[in-house]
């Protein structure tokens, strides 16, 4: 029989500190590593909350279901998994002593009336109180109060990043993830992989996303080594050794084969029948003869090398060898797809037909010769770049496997972070949640418009056709949209019902949903862009004064407005005017110097922007993100009209504290205290937080931490029964699993 | 499907490093890998009680892979000395003494882990420059144009391994055969890709040591069967056999059919098919004037009878360990085609003949540029046999390392007292500017590089085990030892004869002191710029490159253990 239980605050709180106990020493500069010790035997060691979390095995549901929400927090973030659980369970204790002081407060006027049942009532009005915060107050006060404080890590008007703002984002990371006495090492490590691997700063996506889908194979660990023997090559390793090595020079002509070049008489769907001995005879010898000449035409068209993916037979060795052609055999799919990747060919299919023609589907590299890393020989290629990824990859050494694989994941974690770091946060998702007005449509077709036109600006697209566009720019505003909201949406991990709800409205406002066509309309949004500008400047002096005046919802109220009547008119107007902004943006005119507080550059990004988080903020580390949010959520507490807003928003922002209280746990010279006071009385004083920390983390992933730890306390909130099955462990493993995802 | 069961919860522990059971394991390995160092290093006998395998050792590697180590802290400490050992070989117990009285003495102390951390790594960076540079006191260049340094070396190693039970005598010959047998797989020519050759060990049990020996080419065995059938070998010309070196079977079983189905009709039989194509490839080889052919696997017995009638030698069933060798040294191609050889796979010989040892035959194979060498190793028992084996692959290990970087560091003690004094004498005279890189006070830095040096003597003192008196001198900082039972009114200097290393005789004004004894810093002086440095027979030294980078993992090792704030053990 089923047993059901029903859920407890008390107990989630519990849990939840049990969890936040378990990652507590392992959070901030200052600490501890955990020992991992798998059922294999292998020890790990590692600061990383996912993985202690998840090593923890635990039983009960709730706790898994936490433990699952921050793997998929991690997963698309690379940080953040310490602090995620640390939050939770301040948030939740906070909670539970709102349930406990029953009187007056908003949520527990009905509970002494009818008793138990009604308690859950309380934590669902809880729950949804929560939610209406995460997604309308956290987003106002975001884009409000704390944009002023933000950093630009872009030291160019090109988005380029200066090598020491890198350095100092990527220390600070390391400084979560590693032991302390590396960190140093693997953020220059990892910096010089970034600037090694980019080509260019257009690049910059596709490298990190080829990079964070290829680390795999971009990675060596070679334990039994001082980890200071770590270091970066030029070229790709692959994990193989040498079927056949021959010495070649000059540039190498390589060739990748997925299938036996060599084939044998019969094959599962061709059968071979023997009619004489001698015809058996001449077919072996028939078969021999073409693989050789397969292998002398490949010599013939100068290949140097043969990547292939499965085992060649010995014959095709022994005329490799004869030919001069080395061989690396059993190559994993990944790094074929890597290496067609980063070279932009496709395998060769060798043929008796194509055994005349010309090959060529090749690649170059300038070496390629045997490397031997730890004990093992591996195949080392210097490829010549084809694409936005200059192929490079990294060994990780370490006295054990453990700190190698530490090193590796956290590496990864790093650039995964990086990758958040160059995103940006719309207003679009505030506008998702109120769909009732309808000013909002319009606000939300033009934050996504602009989003993408700033993306598209960034990615020079330049293919040029003007003309039909103005037709066709109508209909693809509502794809655009939901392109935007799939975005959005992915991470934020909303209800889905929401959203289809205002896709809807705003496909009846703009007819029909058509293919996008972004490249031909946003060549012409640009060309616009550029004829209109003048213009522009003089028809909207009003708005940049509002602008100036930091008074974002007004602003975006007045925007609205625009966009509305833009999209009435069928002009391209509103498009321009917000191209004509970002060009603002990006002018030579405003100078951007990170790390200092000068006021017209916090203007120049709050002001021109319509975003919440611009692409590339910053902030120094050292919990300073979470007492601005504490400070603001305070003030706007005191400000706000409905009682249980106002309970939430202190329960969250004393939930916030106590991420600064651990990291300055043992400081002698900066306690917690005196920071926490330093840092309010700077803002009451002038708005400012003077800031000394050397480090600095990316906005974007503090938001989305905060983010995520309210959603995740919202759906906790929400359960009313647990009921245990009998089924097999594994299945309701899985089904957990599924309900978190 | 009923074998599913539920994952059980994983035991966690608090700041593993306070509790009694971590320091009483580490206590118990670190008195384990105290006690066998050095040549005086006490024995270990391992096996399961079950009357399994038996073994007498004081390898590191062999001692850290029989133990079988509960403790996750240990299990990270054994790890990581065993994956320095399969890198490196030599310098395994040096990094597991190392590691547990770092860890040992730095608890003592009582700091923050970042702390110790931070100064323990400046301390070792220091150490590392300090042995890189030119500078260095404690070690010595080696020079290829004399042996002596080799021999010095790969002496130490079988010294400091007394399981293999070898006297002074049977310890010089081996130490010179494996330097003989070194020295035959470095190649004549040398290129820009040096590749060195291979040197093959043959078991001969249950004989003296005096009677291994070294072989330049290749030997294998004769099968007992065919001594009866041996005839001299067809010869090119008198210096070159032509050999044909095939590397799939020769057996005629039907390969490379395919998965799909073959029809035979009635009456035609494959294996004949198959015999035909392998006589016709005996009638080419016998055509090319092939005088000897090797097969990885197994050659049919017509063709061999084929082969043999013409007068050439088949060996077949070498294994594919053999072939890398063979190729290399006979520059032949392995054969995988059945038919139209190319005549460029073909390599040569310069002789072939048998040899006799004990009761077993042997093929000699000499080729002309020698690269490939045997090495017939005899002890006495079993247990020795295994332990000299190991010495000898660890040996070549090291030479191959010296190779790459033609240094050696002074063993017996030496260095570690040699770099304690010069770390003490650097700590004392610290710059306030390091001080506020790291962000620790001069009293913390002292107190950890306190630490550090008697972890490096306390290395130093594990070379004695009968209770003698071990003193250093407060000139080059050498490692001097005294033996048990000295009268105790006498001066230091009318007991000591050679340090550790054997650089220094007695000399006056050396100014001895107990180690570990506080005492005034000084600059240790070089031994570099002696002019009878490698005059000086039976010096003990070390690999450099094991060495350093033994130190540095025993460090990074340490830092990581102290830095252990949580633990969760998977039950499962």
């Amino acid at each position: 029989m089923a047993s059901a239980a029903s859920l407890d605050l008390g107990r989630l709180v519990q849990e939840a500190e049990a969890l936040a106990g378990a990652v507590r020493g392992a959070l901030g500069p200052r600490g501890g590593q955990v020992l991992l010790t798998r059922p294999t035997g292998e020890t790990l060691l590692t600061r990383d909350g996912r993985r202690v979390l998840e090593a923890l095995n635990l039983d009960s549901p709730t706790a898994r279901m936490m433990v699952a929400c921050v793997s998929l927090h991690h997963h698309m973030t690379g940080d953040g998994a310490k602090t995620f659980i640390i939050l939770l369970s301040k948030l939740l204790r906070g909670l539970q002593e709102i349930l406990d002081k029953r009187e007056g407060s908003p949520f527990c006027e009905a509970i002494q009336r009818r008793g138990r049942y009604q308690k859950h009532h309380c934590l669902k009005q809880i729950s949804q109180s929560l939610m209406t915060f995460q997604t309308h107050i956290l987003d106002q006060i975001t884009a409000e109060d704390l944009r002023k404080h933000f950093f630009s890590a872009f030291s160019s008007l090109e988005g380029e990043i200066s090598r020491h703002t890198m350095e100092s984002i990527l220390e600070a990371y390391f400084c979560g993830r590693i032991g302390n006495s590396h960190q140093k090492l693997l953020s220059q490590l990892s910096c010089d992989f970034y600037y090694r691997c980019v080509h260019f700063k257009n690049g910059r996506n596709e490298m990190l996303n080829l990079v964070n889908d290829y680390f795999v194979e971009l990675h060596f660990a070679v334990p039994g080594l001082p980890v200071s023997n770590s270091r970066i090559l030029e070229g790709l390793v692959l994990h193989r050794d040498f079927g056949v090595y021959c010495p070649a020079d000059g540039d190498i002509r390589m060739l990748i084969v997925t299938e036996s070049i060599h084939s044998d008489l019969s094959a599962s769907d061709l059968e071979f029948v023997v009619n004489a001995e001698v015809q058996y005879q001449a077919s072996q010898v028939w078969f021999t003869k073409r693989t050789e000449t397969i292998m002398k035409h490949l010599q013939s068209n100068n290949i140097k090398v043969l990547l292939s993916s499965v085992k060649q037979q010995e014959i095709v060795i022994y005329y490799a060898k004869i030919s001069g052609i080395s061989v690396v055999e059993c190559l994993s799919s990944e790094e074929i797809s890597l290496l067609c990747k980063t070279t932009g060919i496709s395998p060769f299919v060798p043929t008796w037909d194509n055994v005349r023609c010309e090959i060529t589907e090749t690649m170059v590299a300038k070496f390629c010769r045997p490397i031997v890393l730890g004990s093992k020989r591996y195949v080392h290629l210097g490829l010549t770049r084809t694409c936005a990824f200059q192929p490079h990859c990294v060994i990780f050494c370490g006295p054990v496997h453990g700190v190698t694989e530490q090193h590796a994941s956290a590496f990864q974690g790093a650039f995964k972070m990086l990758q958040q770091l160059f995103k940006a946060v719309d207003l679009s998702d505030k506008c998702a949640a109120q769909p009732e007005n309808p000013n909002n449509t319009s606000e939300a077709v033009h934050c996504s418009l602009q989003y993408s036109s700033q993306q598209k600006l960034k990615m020079e697209n330049n293919s040029c056709n003007g003309e039909k566009i103005n037709n066709q720019q109508l209909k693809t505003f509502p794809a655009e949209t939901e392109k935007q909201f799939v975005d959005s949406y992915s991470w934020v991990d909303e209800n889905p019902s929401c959203s289809q709800t205002y896709l809807q409205k705003s496909s009846n406002l703009v007819m029909p949903i058509v293919k996008l066509k972004n490249d031909f309309m946003f060549s012409a949004l640009i060309d616009r862009g550029h004829t209109l500008r003048e213009l522009q400047k003089f028809k909207y002096p009003s708005e940049m004064g509002i602008k100036n005046k930091s008074e974002p919802v007004v602003n975006n109220h007045r925007i609205c407005n625009d966009a509305m009547t833009a999209i009435e008119n069928t002009s391209t107007s509103v498009v321009s005017k917000h191209l004509n902004t970002t060009k603002d943006y990006w002018n030579p005119g405003n100078p951007i110097i990170p790390f200092k507080y000068e006021k017209s550059y916090n203007h120049t990004i709050q002001s021109y922007t319509s975003s919440v988080i611009q692409a590339g903020s910053v902030l120094p580390v050292g919990g300073n993100f979470e007492m601005l949010l504490h400070y603001y959520l305070h003030s706007y507490a005191k400000k706000c009209l409905q009682p249980k807003i106002t309970v939430v928003s202190t329960v969250i922002a004393d939930a916030l504290l106590s991420i600064p209280k651990i990291l300055h746990r043992t400081t002698k010279k900066n306690s917690f205290t005196q920071v926490y006071f330093k840092a309010t009385s700077a803002l009451q004083i002038n708005n400012q937080l003077h800031m000394n920390q050397q480090g600095l983390e990316s906005v974007y992933c503090k938001y989305q931490l905060v983010a995520s730890v309210l959603h995740c306390v919202t759906k906790l909130l929400t359960i009313d029964l647990i009921i245990a099955i009998r089924r097999l462990p594994q299945k309701t493993e899985d089904n957990d699993s599924e309900g978190d995802l | 499907m009923s074998r599913i069961e539920a994952k059980k919860p994983s035991l966690c522990t608090d700041k593993p490093l306070t509790k009694d059971v971590v320091s009483f394991s580490l206590s118990v390995l670190s008195g384990i890998v105290k006690s066998c160092y050095g040549p005086t290093g006490r024995l270990k006998q391992l096996h399961n009680g079950m009357g399994g395998y038996v073994r007498i050792t004081s390898q590191s590697s062999a001692l850290l892979g029989g133990l079988s180590v509960t403790h996750p802290v240990l299990n990270l400490l054994t790890a990581s000395v065993k994956n320095h050992i399969s890198r490196f070989s030599d310098c395994g117990l040096f990094t597991a003494i190392l590691c547990c009285s770092l860890v040992e003495n730095f608890q003592r102390i009582n700091f923050e882990s970042s702390t110790v951390t931070k100064i323990s790594r400046h301390l070792l960076s220091s150490c590392i420059d300090y042995l890189k540079s030119e500078a260095c006191g404690c070690r010595l260049s080696v020079d290829f144009d004399s042996i002596k340094t080799l021999l010095s070396l790969v002496r130490s190693i079988l010294a400091s391994k007394p399981a293999c039970m070898l006297n002074k005598t049977e310890a010089s010959y081996i130490s010179t055969l494996i330097l003989k047998a070194f020295l035959l797989t470095i190649p004549h020519s040398v290129e820009t890709n040096v590749v060195l050759g291979k040197c093959v060990i043959v078991p001969v049990k249950d004989k003296r040591v005096m009677e291994s020996a070294v072989y330049p080419g290749l030997l294998i065995e004769i099968p007992v069967f065919q001594l009866a059938s041996i005839f001299p070998v067809k010869r090119v010309s008198s210096s070159t056999i032509k050999m044909a070196l095939f590397c799939i079977s020769l057996s005629g079983d039907l390969s490379n059919i395919g998965d799909g189905p073959v029809i035979v009709h009635h009456g035609i039989s494959l294996e004949v098919a198959v015999l035909d194509q392998l006589l016709n490839l005996g009638k080419q080889l016998v055509n090319d004037q092939v005088g000897l052919v090797v097969c990885q696997k197994v050659i049919h017995p017509s063709l061999k009878q084929y082969l043999k009638e013409h007068r050439v030698i088949t060996i077949d069933r070498v294994g594919l360990s053999m072939v890398e060798p063979l190729s290399q040294m006979t520059g032949s191609q392995p054969i995988a085609a059945l038919h139209s050889l190319s005549p460029t796979c073909y390599g040569s010989l310069k002789d072939l003949r048998t040899e006799n040892f004990v009761s077993k035959h042997f093929w000699h194979l000499i080729p002309n540029d020698i690269l490939v060498c045997s090495l017939i190793l005899c002890n006495r028992n079993e247990m020795a046999w295994d332990e000299l084996k190991h010495v000898c692959q660890t040996a070549e290990h090291v030479l191959q390392l010296t190779i790459k970087q033609p240094l050696a560091l002074l063993g017996g003690g030496c260095t570690e007292t040699h770099l304690a004094s010069y770390i003490k004498h650097k700590s004392s005279t610290l710059s306030t500017g390091i001080l506020k890189a790291i962000d620790c006070s001069q009293t913390q830095y002292q107190l950890v590089a306190d630490a550090f040096c008697r972890s490096l003597e306390c290395v130093a003192c594990c070379l004695e085990h009968d209770d003698g008196e071990i003193l250093t001198d407060m000139v080059y900082g050498h490692f001097w030892s005294v033996q048990s039972g000295f009268p105790s009114d006498c001066n230091w200097s009318d007991l000591v004869l050679k340090c550790g290393c054997g650089i220094y005789n007695n000399q006056r004004n050396l100014n001895w002191t107990v180690l570990q004894r506080q005492c005034i810093p000084f600059i240790p002086q070089s031994c570099s710029n002696r002019p009878s440095v490698n005059a000086t027979d039976h010096l003990v030294l070390d690999c450099f490159t094991a060495k350093c980078s033994g130190l540095q993992v025993a460090v990074e090792t340490a830092n990581l253990i102290l830095d252990l704030s949580y633990i969760v053990e998977d039950q499962n």
